[in-house]
């Protein structure tokens, strides 16, 4: 045993292992083509007899194109054994396969192929496996085989059938290899008993015997049979037509004439003897028919065909002379739509810069509701160029033809004036001059402030009442005091009866509200004396519930009624007709936190009756 | 009982017999709302609003005339069978037969508008009034994309892009043009044609957005058919009024790169060219002058040619403002470099007698040309320049037209910012408000009317405000005049004022006392002492006449005086942001 020479074959099987590995990772295409390839070989092998042998040949034959330059190796090995050369086995910085093929045993090199195969199977355990191969080659046989298996799985079933004929001298059948391989048989010969393995030679004697034996390239290792087989030069010349892609065997004609090997004419059972129908070669009714049918809709103009239609000038002059298309149109006036607004400074793309918003403003418009917001707030582009589309146009060119057909138009005045205009003409205040600008008439006689005024119906008198008490009626034109009441309490309120024929004069003081005849007139002042003095027993009987509220009584004094309430009364005043009265007292503030006025409306009179009524 | 109860047998009376709500019209004409809708944009039918709405607020209101019109046109019929025909295709696609649903569609009939185009306009001068849409829209969709999802067809894209160039060739072709304004929107032109201002918006050619929901593009289709129909009417009638036959035969090369308007107004050029020399050889002119143009025929100089013939026959026929834009651009050549929009320069150019070219093919010449005078740019900077030339921004063109000058190119020059470009179609003076710039011009305006040459290279060291740099050298002596006048008029107005014064004083003392006019000092004084009271006085007034108006009258007051607040109101903020603006540049330049 060389150390050395064994340490460089590990070296080479890992650089191969390498290598193949790369190759397969490239193309794995390309061994399946490789595999159908082997298969044709090997249904168009004939020889039986050596079927075995062919198949490991091919088999070596097939590895070798896996390397990419098989033919090459073969006239290597061809000039080899012409010139059997001697190389130093030492050689180790060889790396391409030729010089490997120069340097080993053919035997080797085929085994190193197989590794080489091997590797492709299963990469990465590959350098542990290579040196385990070169310290027990057997071992590595059997190994390799059966990781191989999977490669070559379906040339070895298809021979099965072959191999029945010659029957291999090892009978295992296909189980992996490695089974065997710590023990110190193959496998059963026919009869059953052990092939026992062969002494395996030394590496260095195998080679050095390699070197003397001009046959030796020849030589194959069949790991199954565990022997050593010789190609004979047919089974050189078939790999070598193998490898050129031709058939095996050189008699073989690809090419041969076609025989036909099923004539109808000559046969003597033909298919069917049947004649030939006659629709086969007559002209169809139904289809001249048809034919017809169309003839006849195209004659009548029923199926038109699409013809380009020529183009005929599609406008005319159709304003040609307006004068003559003058005639009034026969409905309604045509309303013509508002033109949009043309844009103003702000809607340039370039505008002064206090059109454009500040950033305040911006933010502000956000808060804004969205009817409120700003429909178009102003942008400044410094150049033409850098304008972008606009993104509404689509937009605002329908909302404007919406308008166009879904508004409704109407004609409209549109005043154009100075709204100044719109204001009355006012004379100015000198132009009313002389108006009274000093003291006319004074009416004097109260002794204490006048708290209210009532003119008569017919503007000849006033009543006024003043916190003195008294009640007085004057003459406006003259300031002479008429009359004079003394009713004892602040007067409040005054009010004239409004109709010109009861001149009566209400007046509140203090609780009472009191009517006084003015007796003013003849017909009048005897009514109205009447009219006030009937009441007073019948007004208590009337109502109990008001009586609490308001009493009625009699006053001569005064020659009148004394409405007596049981709050201070405020105002007195009455219908536009004279026909009601109402006084307005303040309520209670004790009995609600607001101040409610309580209204009592009196009806004063109804002429028939002759009294008061109230409610 | 109802609210417009009506006994059986009595007849509908007033406007509830005149008008019908929308859905009652639907159902007297028998139809679904679409066609209605489209029966309403053909014919131009709208609501009407009528003086009771009987129905409630919320109605659609048409009068019955309207409906009946709608009832009686043979369009109502047409639209009815292209629906039933247009179910047989959908039947026909719905049982997978494609080869008859296409020969269906290659068939459809044809609806004609031009019926309804003159009976909506029954004068020429009426469908020019109307064409401010349709002209809007037509540019709308010649930048549109083209796509199956809103039926916007290929078709109808090129037709309004043929169409609107052909508007825009006619436009320049007589001059017409009259104002130009780039929006952020797009770019409004006006036209005035028959003394109607048109006015269109044709958007930035840029890529469109077709927003999904709220457009129905029906509506707006339906539109453009009319539209369509109507524009192509009208160009044939103003392309009859120049001579031009109408469908123009466009240059195929031209057109398809993409230079159409250019190579329609060759076409309308050549074509005119001819017109006009029939016309010189019918009037038989002086021998001398028509051999003069026969020599000039073959140099194929359109240009000459026809501005010698038409010099004589058009000008009785043009306006002093045709007249004017026609000369502006006269005796410039413009070449547009390749970022400038070219489109709308091609079209404002030529309307005001420039010459234009453009980078790109088919151009009349090309940068080289020594006699270029000035060169659009839109970029910061430009390679080589050609000192025979001014290289301006494209805005220092639409400036120029709007102020109707020729405006120093200072401020538009290569890289800088250019002055704000504003609206011509605002009346400054009413709006309350002056740009800066507006006044600018106008100053520029009154100098070269004056014809005193503004002094070129004045005011360079205000480069960073353009506005300043622009007006400021030859500003001062207008400027000293107008000041003169504005300070007299000041002057006036103040002594006036004070007359006044003087004499309401005067009669309000004479109504006091009699006494008080011994001398001016003393009046001098009292009038200071009732000055608030005067104020008071015609506050005082102001109010007592408005209490004494009628309510209707008041509203309306009030409504005018809110009006003429807002208003003021967007004034008064314009003018605070501009002294705010200036403020901050002062503060920078300390």
């Amino acid at each position: 045993m060389d150390d050395n020479l064994a340490s460089a074959s590990l070296k080479r099987t890992r650089m191969r292992a390498g290598k193949t590995v790369s190759v397969e990772a490239t193309s794995p295409k390309k061994k399946n083509n490789n595999n159908d390839k082997k298969k044709k070989k090997q249904n168009q092998t004939e020889k039986k007899d050596d079927q075995n042998l062919l198949k490991k040949t091919i088999k070596s034959a097939n590895s070798v194109q896996t390397e990419n330059d098989a033919s090459h190796k073969i006239q290597e090995l061809e000039q080899q054994q012409n010139t059997t050369q001697e190389l130093s086995a030492t050689d180790s910085d060889s790396d391409s396969d030729y010089q490997v093929f120069s340097e080993d045993e053919v035997s080797e090199d085929y085994e190193s192929l197989r590794q080489s195969e091997d590797g492709e199977s299963e990469s990465s355990g590959d350098e542990v496996h290579g040196s385990y191969d070169d310290l027990n080659n057997d071992n590595d046989a059997g190994h390799e085989d059966q990781s191989d298996g999977s490669e070559s799985h379906q040339g070895v079933e298809e021979s099965d059938s072959s191999e029945d004929e010659v029957a291999p001298r090892n009978t295992i059948g296909d189980v992996p290899l490695e089974w065997y391989q710590d023990e110190k048989h193959i496998g059963y010969d026919i009869s059953g008993k052990k092939i026992t393995k062969k002494e395996r030679q030394d590496k260095l004697a195998s080679f050095l015997a390699s070197v003397d034996d001009s046959k030796n390239w020849r030589k194959i290792y069949d790991e199954y049979n565990d022997e050593e087989v010789e190609l004979t030069k047919e089974e050189t010349k078939i790999i070598r037509r193998l490898l050129k892609g031709k058939a095996p065997h050189s008699d073989f004609d690809p090419y041969a004439d076609y025989v036909d090997w099923f004539k109808y004419e000559d046969s003597l059972h033909p298919l069917s003897n049947a004649p030939e129908p006659k629709r086969r070669f007559i002209p169809s009714k139904w289809e001249s028919k048809k034919v017809l049918r169309y003839v006849r809709a195209i004659r009548k103009g029923l199926i038109k065909f699409d013809e380009p239609k020529e183009e005929e000038p599609r406008f005319y002059l159709m304003w040609g002379d307006d004068s003559s298309t003058a005639e009034k149109a026969n409905r309604l006036s045509y309303i013509p739509a508002p033109k949009s607004k043309l844009p103003g400074h702000e809607e340039s793309y370039n505008p002064s810069l206090e059109y454009i918003p500040t950033q305040e403003e911006l933010n502000s418009y956000q808060l804004m509701y969205d009817e409120d917001r700003p429909k178009f707030i102003p942008k400044r582009f410094t150049s033409f160029r850098s304008i972008p589309s606009y993104e509404n146009a689509v937009k605002e060119s329908f909302e404007r033809c919406m308008d166009l057909y879904l508004c409704p138009r109407v004609r409209k005045k549109r005043i154009n004036i100075d709204p100044e205009t719109l204001k009355p003409k006012l004379p100015s205040r000198k132009d009313l001059k002389p108006y009274p600008a000093t003291c006319y008439l004074e009416y004097k006689g109260h002794k204490g402030a006048v708290m209210s005024i009532s003119t008569e119906a017919s503007g000849q008198w006033i009543a006024s009442g003043s916190t003195d008490g008294t009640v007085r009626i004057w003459e406006v034109e003259s300031g002479r005091c008429l009359r004079v009441w003394e009713i004892g309490e602040p007067v409040h309120c005054v009010a004239w009866n409004p109709s010109p024929e009861l001149p009566v004069l209400a007046a509140s003081a203090g609780q009472d509200v009191v009517l006084l005849n003015t007796g003013f007139g003849n017909e009048e002042r005897k009514r109205v004396g009447k009219l006030l003095q009937v009441e007073t027993h019948t007004a208590s009987d009337d109502s109990d519930n008001m009586a609490s509220i308001v009493s009625w009584l009699q006053d001569d004094k005064l020659g009148g009624i004394r409405l007596r309430h049981f709050k201070t009364v405020t105002s007195v005043d009455w219908h536009r007709k004279g026909d009601y009265l109402s006084t307005v007292m303040p309520a209670d503030i004790l009995f609600s936190v607001y101040l409610i006025f309580t209204v009592f409306v009196y009806s004063f009179l109804s002429m028939d009756h002759g009294r008061f009524s109230y409610f | 009982m109802p609210k417009h109860y009506r006994p059986a047998g009595k007849k509908k009376e007033g406007n509830a017999a005149r008008y019908s709500t929308r859905s009652q019209a639907l159902k007297l004409l028998q139809v679904n709302t679409k066609l209605f809708r489209k029966l309403c944009i053909y014919k131009g039918i709208f609501p009407r609003e009528p003086k009771k709405k009987f129905k409630g607020n919320h109605h659609t209101y048409y009068h019955l005339k309207d409906v009946a019109f709608l009832r009686h046109d043979p369009i109502l019929e047409e639209l009815r069978a292209k629906s039933t025909y247009l179910k047989k295709v959908t039947k026909a696609k719905a049982k997978k037969n494609r080869e008859l649903a296409d020969s269906l569609l290659k068939r459809q009939p044809e609806i004609k508008l031009d019926r309804l185009v003159i009976e909506r306009y029954p004068h020429f001068i009426d469908a020019i009034r109307d064409l401010d849409d349709p002209l809007t829209m037509v540019h709308l969709f010649a930048a549109l994309p083209a796509t199956d999802r809103m039926k916007i067809e290929v078709k109808r894209v090129h037709n309004c892009r043929k169409l609107s160039h052909e508007w825009q060739a006619y436009i320049a072709r007589t001059h017409k043009l009259r104002k130009v304004f780039i929006s952020v929107k797009g770019i409004y032109y006006q036209a005035e044609i028959e003394g109607q201002k048109i006015t269109w918006l044709t958007p930035h050619g840029l890529q469109q957005v077709l927003p999904d929901d709220d457009v129905v593009y029906d509506v707006l289709l339906t539109f453009l058919e009319f539209y369509e129909t109507l524009l192509a009417f009208v160009n044939f009638k103003l392309y009859h009024s120049i001579n031009v036959k109408y469908p123009p035969i466009l240059d195929p090369k031209l057109e398809a790169s993409a230079a159409e308007l250019y190579a329609l107004s060759r076409y309308l050029d050549a074509n005119s060219r001819n017109s006009d020399q029939v016309e010189v050889t019918q009037l038989e002119e002086s021998e001398l002058r028509l051999s003069q143009l026969q020599h000039q025929l073959p140099s194929n100089k359109a240009g000459a040619l026809m501005q010698l013939v038409k010099g004589a026959t058009d000008e009785n026929e043009e306006d002093e403002d045709t007249k004017e834009c026609k000369d502006f651009f006269k005796n410039m050549k413009f070449f547009l470099s390749r970022e400038v929009p070219r489109e709308s320069l091609l079209f404002v150019i030529p309307a005001f007698g420039g010459i234009v070219s453009w980078e790109g093919e088919g151009a009349p010449f090309n940068e080289a040309d020594q006699s270029i005078t000035h060169q659009m740019v839109d970029r910061p900077t430009q390679g080589h320049i050609y000192l025979s030339r001014e290289y301006v921004q494209p805005q220092w063109v639409f400036d120029c037209i709007n102020a109707r000058i020729i405006l120093p190119t200072e401020a538009y020059l290569l890289g800088r910012v250019p002055p704000p470009h504003l609206s011509p179609f605002i009346d400054n003076e009413e709006e309350g408000y002056v740009p800066d710039y507006a006044e600018t011009i106008k100053r520029l305006k009154a100098a070269t009317k004056n014809e005193i040459l503004p002094m070129p290279g004045a005011g360079v060291e205000d480069l960073d405000d353009p506005q300043n740099l622009l007006a400021e050298g030859y500003i001062s002596r207008t400027e000293a005049i107008e000041a003169a006048e504005r300070k007299q008029k000041m002057m006036t107005l103040e002594k006036q004022y004070h007359d006044e014064l003087k004499m309401e004083l005067q009669v309000t003392q004479s109504s006091t006392s009699n006494t008080n006019k011994q001398s001016s000092g003393v009046d001098m004084e009292a009038r200071e002492e009732s000055l608030p009271d005067i104020q008071q006085i015609a506050n005082d007034t102001a109010n007592m006449s408005k209490v004494l108006m009628s309510r209707k009258k008041r509203g309306l007051y009030e409504a005018m005086k809110k009006g003429q607040e807002k208003k003021k109101a967007h004034v008064d903020l314009l003018k605070e942001r501009k002294k705010k603006i200036d403020e901050g540049k002062k503060s920078k330049k300390n």
